[in-house]
């Protein structure tokens, strides 16, 4: 019981970074209906950044977050402007394989430069246990995960309900040419949206590092988990990412209590397949699949 | 070699209808020769192209004629590989019944996943099939059937000389040429000229478009096995991360992509050019990789039907020609 | 004819093609500042084309576009809007999921229209009182008038120097549409020029100043609206020249 109980703690705590690491290929997908299949890469990227930057530049932990995110704004700039503005309006198919390519750029120069070796952002949260009680423990750094994860959705839903830009940007994905009939550049706003994206991909990217080791490839495991909380949650839906994210959480965490830890992995991918191949628009959009 | 290629529409009389079936068989005739002249090196370079040209001709049928976009044909490399590593290397049968079974697994497993991502539509399939891959990484891994994350060391290359085994690849590039060429001109070949040039049309014959997809999937799967068993027949050594790795995909995706996708040629192209540009690199993979990475965002930008596409609209030239009808 | 000076938006030699088709041949016009000029033609005439072509949409083959004096032949959609040009596109092409104020607010998103929003707002909710009442509803309950109004005041936050509204009437009930014109005129009395595009021939005379006249690509007739003979607009409507 006690076993079930702790594995489903876990489990939605794991989901709230599983769903800080979704919301950004959500919201390109709801935007520019993107599938960002270098979004993993990307993520993992900014955990290398956050590394570095605390190894070699200034060891305090938000300020490195901070010079990443600033790094990493330079690069979604570079990408959006230079790459997938130009491919977007040419369907779906190249824009696709251009952030394909993409992804096996990323991954490789992370090779490249900092070898295979397995790292990891140092951190004493993942150590210490918030509760710890009733045989129930809570780690600090996976309940940090949920609140910041909690707070970047929350955050993000407001800027895109309640700000000029956030408007300006679901104008241009709603109904391009009418968005630019009111004078909105709506490349500008595809630029806008994976300035968030990338802000939330850095901030991911600081978590996962500190949560888990990585490799210069992990980024495409983390990329189906992101395509999972995705399409679970309802792609381009926010709350919705969050929800996907608890759902694969607990459904690896819960599952592997019961056959093993071996098969968390597995479990998870198998529960994505099965909801890909039914419910193909998420769980909870209850628009019908085009 | 420019002399064994003709110009011309197909179905032309004359010198270049001659030349259109002889230089096939004297390609064919010179590449077997390689065999009894060819240095190692040479031919163990031939062995990749050769293999990589038909799992490259095998994405190509899928992503640029089926309009089905898969990031899951390592699935197959995966289940040849390990049918090999098993038949050879556990119940020390003879390699033939290897391929043999490879393409049957694979075909067997892509009816299988059949049920599920051909339920997914545009990225979804994309995706799934992917995933589908990754858990058989995963599973291959924790099965002790497969010997777990350990895998197999595969003795049986050893019996063979690089000669044997690039008579192998041989074989399987240029059947899975063939292959191609004989879906593309067949009955299913017009069904999907006719799909991809007209979606909207086609959409109404929702059950004929299924099974066309459907046949083509199995007849990758079915291919792309059997390479699969000749790469790691070449390889000597088959784990779960690599055998079911994305980057057999990666190199699909972009041998189509460089070579041109949605042509014959492309592929060949696409293959010579990944396979060189690797081994110039050797001692580098990160930046080959790189560099390819580069090459193909370039070329969807700048060229998006691939070197062919640009050789196609200079020279208005096809060595294979697919379609009945020079038109389009 | 219209003299060169006091026309706000000239219109050139335009050629368009989509691909193979020329969809627009040899096309000059010239709209005069603060009045309402009509463009008249059946389906097809390619009015839409050529509507498209001043705001950017489509690049033409050849010919120039000129906003007062400025030449923005070829110049990206948003670029254009942001010179002063308003259209309301057919069909409303309202934001559904947005609120009638979103909506609004996202008339007024360029910089110049966003520091005299309040004003534009109070401009907006005295022509148009149902828009205020239903400024927190989402636009995709409004009836198919009130997203043309809707539209119309969106267009007008914009403060725009020039209006143009793409077939306002198309699928509304008498009533509302004499509504719609009422308010068209009401826009035009303070300052903006006007550009209606219809396909019902007297309205449109009796609505404008000035008629060009459209068919297969073409203008086949243009003149002060007073003065065009109805019937004779109706046969170069259809195509039918009657001096060949």
């Amino acid at each position: 019981m006690d076993i079930l109980l702790q594995s489903i703690v876990t489990g939605v705590l794991l989901g709230g970074l599983y769903a800080i690491i979704g919301v950004g290929m959500s919201m390109i997908f709801g935007i520019m209906r993107l599938t960002n299949i270098a979004h993993g890469d990307i993520m993992i990227l900014s955990s290398f950044l956050t590394m570095f930057f605390m190894q070699h530049v200034i060891g305090n932990p938000v300020a490195a977050l901070l010079l990443t995110i600033a790094v990493m704004l330079v690069f979604g700039f570079c990408i959006q402007h230079f790459l997938i503005n130009n491919v977007i309006s040419k369907g779906d198919e190249p824009a696709l394989l251009v952030t394909f390519g993409l992804s096996i750029i990323v991954s490789n120069g992370l090779f490249l430069i900092f070898g295979p070796a397995a790292r990891g952002v140092p951190t004493e949260l993942i150590r210490t246990n918030l509760i710890n009680a009733n045989g129930i423990s809570v780690s600090s750094m996976y309940a940090l995960n949920f609140v910041v994860a909690v707070a970047v959705i929350i955050a993000l839903s407001l800027i895109m309900g309640r700000t000029s830009l956030g408007r300006g940007i679901r104008a241009a994905s709603s109904d391009t040419l009418m968005s630019e009939l009111l004078g909105v550049n709506t490349k500008r706003m595809y630029v806008y949206a994976m300035l968030l994206t990338v802000t939330t991909a850095s901030i991911a990217g600081m978590l996962v590092g500190m949560t888990f080791t990585f490799y210069p490839t992990t980024g495409t495991q983390y990329l189906i988990i992101a395509f999972g909380c995705v399409v679970i949650g309802g792609m381009g839906s926010l709350v919705g990412t969050l929800l996907g994210g608890v759902i694969l959480g607990l459904a690896q965490l819960v599952g592997a209590s019961f056959l093993g830890s071996a098969y968390q992995q597995l479990i998870g991918f198998l529960v994505l397949l099965v909801i890909l191949a039914v419910r193909p628009q998420g769980l909870l959009s209850k628009a019908v699949r085009k | 070699m420019n002399g064994i290629f003709s110009k011309g529409p197909a179905g032309m009389a004359g010198p270049a209808w001659h030349a259109r079936r002889i230089a096939p068989i004297a390609v064919l005739a010179v590449l077997v020769s390689l065999a009894f002249w060819g240095s190692d090196y040479l031919l163990s370079i031939m062995i990749l192209i050769m293999c990589y040209m038909a799992i490259g001709q095998m994405w190509n049928l899928l992503g640029g004629y089926a309009g089905l976009v898969s990031l899951g044909q390592q699935s197959f490399i995966g289940l040849g590989g390990y049918t090999l590593a098993k038949i050879t290397q556990v119940y020390h049968l003879p390699v033939i019944l290897a391929f043999v079974l490879a393409a049957v697994i694979s075909v067997l497993f892509a009816l299988l996943i059949s049920i599920p991502v051909f339920k997914m539509k545009g990225v979804y399939f994309t995706i799934g099939t992917w995933i589908v891959a990754e858990c058989l990484a995963l599973f291959f891994s924790t099965w002790s059937f497969s010997n777990y994350a350990q895998g197999y060391t595969i003795t049986a290359t050893y019996a063979f000389s690089t000669a044997q085994i690039y008579l192998v690849a041989l074989a399987v590039g240029v059947g899975a040429l063939i292959v191609v060429m004989a879906v593309l001109r067949s009955r299913l070949g017009l069904a999907l000229m006719a799909m991809r040039d007209n979606a909207a049309a086609s959409e109404v014959r929702g059950v004929e478009q299924y099974r066309t997809k459907l046949k083509c999937f199995l007849i990758s799967a079915a291919v792309t096995g059997i390479a699969g068993a000749a790469l790691y027949l070449n390889q000597a050594f088959i784990q779960p991360a690599n055998a079911f790795g994305i980057s057999w995909t990666v190199s699909m995706v972009f041998i189509a992509i460089i070579g041109g996708m949605g042509t014959v040629e492309g592929p060949i192209i696409g293959a010579v050019i990944f396979v060189l540009l690797r081994q110039a690199l050797y001692n580098f993979p990160g930046i080959s990789m790189m560099l390819l990475g580069l090459i193909a965002i370039a070329i969807i930008m700048i060229a998006p039907r691939g070197i062919m596409g640009i050789i196609r609209r200079k020279t208005q030239f096809e060595i294979f020609p697919v379609r009945r009808h020079p038109s389009a | 004819m219209i003299s060169e000076k006091e026309a706000i938006l000239t219109l050139d030699g335009l050629n368009v093609s989509h691909g193979d088709l020329q969809a627009i041949f040899d096309v000059s016009m010239r709209f005069p500042r603060g009045k309402i000029v009509s463009i008249i033609g059946a389906n097809g005439a390619g009015k839409s084309t050529l509507l498209n072509t001043i705001m950017g949409v489509h690049r033409p083959t050849s010919g120039t576009i000129a906003f007062e004096g400025r030449d923005i032949t070829g110049a990206r959609t948003s670029g254009i809007a942001s010179l002063g040009i308003a259209m309301t596109p057919e069909g409303s092409r309202v934001f559904e999921d947005m609120t009638v104020t979103e909506n609004l607010l996202m008339g007024a998103y360029l910089p110049a229209a966003k520091r005299k929003r309040g004003e534009q707002f109070e401009k907006v909710f005295s022509m148009f009182p149902m828009l205020k009442e239903k400024s927190s509803q989402l636009a995709t309950f409004l009836s198919g008038g009130q997203r043309q109004m809707l539209a119309i005041a969106r267009a007008i936050m914009m403060d725009p120097k020039l209006l143009i509204c793409d077939e306002v009437s198309l699928g509304l009930a008498p009533v509302i549409i004499k509504d719609i014109y009422r308010k068209i005129g009401e826009i035009n009395e303070t300052g903006v020029s006007i550009i209606l595009v219809e396909q019902e021939v007297r309205r449109s005379l009796q609505h404008s100043a000035y008629s060009y006249v459209m068919a297969k690509g073409r203008i086949v007739m243009e003149g002060a609206s007073d003065a065009l003979p109805i019937d004779e607009v109706n046969d170069a409507y259809f195509g039918i020249n009657r001096f060949a």
